[in-house]
C-alpha cells in the first residue's frame, strides 16, 4: 500500500529513470552477450562509464566545459537581450513586424549553421566566432516567441490597464511582458538546443578546446568511450537545464500552474 | 465631500422628501443632470468590411447618484456607448460631459467591471484588486489597506493570495467589481457585468450590488440584456433602439428601495417588465424582421 503510494506520488520520475537504465542496461547486455562488439567501431555503456570518470579525474572535462559554456553564456545572453525587445517591438508595433518578417523569416527558415565558415573566417577561431554562432541560432526562437506572446495578449486586458490609466509603458510591464513571459519560457527551451549545436558545431570547425573539439577529436581517433563520455556530458546538461526551465517557469509563473489539460 | 453632496441633493430635490419615494437616489434631486450626453455618433470603420454605424444621435442623461439601466436589441451600441464614457474611444461627433467637464480620456472619476472579468492573470486577487491604485501612483501600505478593506465589502477574504484561475465566475466578478471600487470612483460603469454569471449567482450578485451602491452612493450606468435585471436594480431603464443605437425611450422604476427578491413576485414588478417588454418588442422586430 505504502509502495503504491510513493508510487503515485513519483511516478514521473519513476518511470522516467527506469526508462533510461532499462536502455542501458538493453544496451550493455545486447552488447556483451548477444553481439560481442568490436571496440573500434562501437561502444558500451561500462566502457564510457569508465572513460567519463578518467575524463572527470584529469579535469579535462571540466576545462572543456568551461570553455565551452563561456562561448554559449555570451551568445545566449545576448540572444535574450537583442531578441525580446525585437520580438515584442514587432509583435506591438505594426511598421516594425513589416520592416523586419522578411529578413527574419528567411534567415529563421534557412540552415544558419552553413554560415560557420563564414563567421570563422570573419571572427577567427575561438570565443567571439563561437558566441557569434550560438548568438545567429538562439536569437530567432526568442524573436518569434516574444512576436507571438505580444500578438496574443488579451485585448481586453490592454482597455483594463487604459482604462484606469495606464500609460504605453504600464501596457508593457503589466500587461504585454507578463503575458509574454510563458511564450518566452517556450523560445528559451528551443533557443538552448540551438545554442548547443551553434557551440559544437563551432568547435568542430575550428577550435583547440571545448566539449565539441573534445568529441571531434575524439571521434576522429577512434576513442569511442571518450567521444560517448563528452556526448552524454552534453545530454546531461541539456537535460538538467531543460527541468530547470521547467522548474523557473513554476516560479516565474505560478498562474499557469494547475492549468493542464490532463 | 459625500455628505455635502448629500445635503446639497436633498435641498435641490423639487419634492418633499416624504413625498418623495426614491428617499436616497431620486435623479431629480440634481437638476442639472450629472452625465450628459448628446448626439453622440461612432461609427467603426474595420479594414477590409463595410463601416458600421454603432451610435447616431444618442441623447442621455444620467442624475448623481443614480442607477440608470441601458437595454436594447444586441448589437444596437450600448456597450459601445460604455466605452466611450470609460474614455476607451473616441466618438465621431456629439458632446459628452461629466460634471459639466468634457470626456476626453480615460479618468479616476469613472470605473468600469467589465462583462469577461478582465482580471490580469499573472496577479493575486490582492493584486488585481490594486492595480487602479497602482497606476494612480498610490504608495504600497495604502493600497494593500485599501483593497483588503474592499476585498472584505465584496465577500472574499480569505482568497486574497488566490489567482483568478482558482476562482468560480461569481468570485472573479466580485474581484471586477472591488476594483472597480477601490479607485472610489464616482460613476461605476458596469457591461453586461453578470452575464456569463450562473442564474443563482447572478440574483446574489445583484442583491449585493444593491447593496454596495446603496452604501457607496455611486452613480451606476449597467448594461444588460435582461429585462428582468434592469427592472430589478435600477431607478431608470433606457431602451434603446436597434443600430444605430439612440434612447428609444425612458422608463422609470417606481418600486420603493431598499429592494429585495421578494419584489420580484409582484404584479406591480411584472407590470414594469411588460412596459420594458413591450418597448423593446418593436426595436428587436425592427432589427430582425420576425413577427411583423
Amino acid at each position: 500500500m505504502a509502495l503504491k503510494e510513493i508510487y503515485t506520488e513519483y511516478q514521473r520520475p519513476i518511470l522516467g529513470l527506469a526508462s533510461v537504465a532499462g536502455l542501458l542496461l538493453a544496451w550493455e547486455l545486447v552488447l556483451t552477450y548477444l553481439i560481442p562488439v568490436n571496440p573500434f567501431f562501437f561502444t558500451k555503456p561500462s566502457l564510457i562509464a569508465t572513460a567519463f570518470r578518467e575524463q572527470v579525474l584529469g579535469g579535462r572535462l571540466s576545462h572543456d566545459l568551461i570553455i565551452s559554456s563561456r562561448a554559449f553564456l555570451w551568445g545566449f545572453s545576448c540572444a535574450i537581450a537583442v531578441g525580446i525587445p525585437v520580438g515584442v517591438l514587432m509583435g506591438w508595433r505594426r511598421r516594425a513586424e513589416y520592416t523586419l518578417d522578411p529578413f527574419l523569416t528567411a534567415l529563421y527558415a534557412s540552415p544558419l549553421i552553413a554560415l560557420a565558415p563564414l563567421i570563422i573566417v570573419v571572427f577567427g577561431v575561438g570565443l567571439v566566432a563561437k558566441s557569434v554562432l550560438v548568438f545567429l541560432l538562439a536569437v530567432f526562437p526568442f524573436i518569434f516567441n516574444a512576436f507571438a506572446g505580444v500578438r496574443s495578449t488579451d485585448r481586453l486586458l490592454i482597455n483594463v490597464v487604459r482604462s484606469f490609466g495606464g500609460k504605453e509603458r504600464d501596457l508593457y510591464f503589466k500587461v504585454i511582458l507578463p503575458s509574454t513571459l510563458p511564450y518566452l519560457i517556450a523560445g528559451s527551451r528551443i533557443a538552448l538546443g540551438r545554442g548547443l549545436v551553434g557551440v559544437i558545431v563551432g568547435e568542430f570547425f575550428a577550435a583547440s578546446e571545448g566539449i565539441g573539439f573534445a568529441i571531434a577529436r575524439f571521434g576522429d581517433t577512434y576513442q569511442l568511450p571518450e567521444m560517448f563520455a563528452g556526448i552524454s556530458v552534453l545530454m546531461i546538461i541539456a537535460v538538467v537545464v531543460t527541468e530547470g526551465m521547467r522548474k523557473l517557469e513554476a516560479v516565474l509563473a505560478p498562474w499557469r500552474v494547475g492549468q493542464e489539460a490532463r | 465631500m459625500r455628505d455635502r453632496n448629500l445635503s446639497l441633493r436633498v435641498q435641490s430635490c423639487p419634492r418633499k422628501s416624504g413625498a418623495c419615494n426614491f428617499s436616497k437616489t431620486c435623479y431629480l434631486r440634481d437638476m442639472t443632470p450629472y452625465i450628459q450626453a448628446q448626439n453622440v455618433a461612432l461609427t467603426f470603420r474595420p479594414k477590409n468590411r463595410d463601416p458600421v454605424t454603432a451610435l447616431q444621435g444618442l441623447d442621455l442623461e444620467v442624475g448623481k447618484g443614480e442607477f440608470l439601466s441601458l437595454v436594447g436589441p444586441s448589437g444596437c451600441g450600448k456597450s459601445t456607448f460604455l466605452n466611450v464614457l470609460l474614455g476607451l474611444l473616441k466618438p465621431d461627433g456629439g458632446d459628452i460631459r461629466l460634471d459639466g467637464k468634457k470626456i476626453t480620456g480615460p479618468g479616476q472619476e469613472r470605473a468600469m467591471v467589465f462583462q469577461e472579468f478582465g482580471l490580469l492573470p499573472w496577479r493575486t486577487v490582492l493584486a488585481n484588486v490594486e492595480l487602479g491604485l497602482e497606476l494612480k501612483g498610490v504608495p504600497a501600505s495604502m493600497r494593500h489597506q485599501r483593497s483588503s478593506e474592499l476585498i472584505k465589502l465584496v465577500g472574499l477574504n480569505g482568497f486574497e493570495h488566490h489567482y483568478p484561475h482558482e476562482l468560480s465566475g461569481g468570485m472573479k466578478q466580485r474581484v471586477g467589481l472591488a476594483r472597480a471600487l477601490a479607485t472610489d470612483p464616482d460613476v461605476l460603469l458596469m457591461d453586461e457585468p453578470f452575464a456569463a454569471l450562473d442564474a443563482q449567482t447572478r440574483d446574489l450578485m445583484q442583491l449585493e450590488l444593491l447593496q454596495i451602491w446603496d452604501r457607496a452612493k455611486k452613480t451606476v450606468l449597467f448594461v444588460t440584456h435582461s429585462i428582468e435585471e434592469a427592472a430589478y436594480l435600477s431607478d431608470r431603464v433606457i431602451v434603446l433602439t436597434a443600430r444605430p443605437g439612440r434612447t428609444k425611450s425612458v422608463i422609470k422604476i417606481n418600486l420603493p428601495r431598499p429592494r429585495d427578491y421578494e419584489m420580484r413576485l409582484t404584479a406591480d414588478f411584472n407590470d414594469i417588465k411588460a412596459t420594458i417588454w413591450n418597448t423593446l418588442k418593436e426595436e428587436l422586430i425592427a432589427r430582425t424582421g420576425y413577427g411583423a
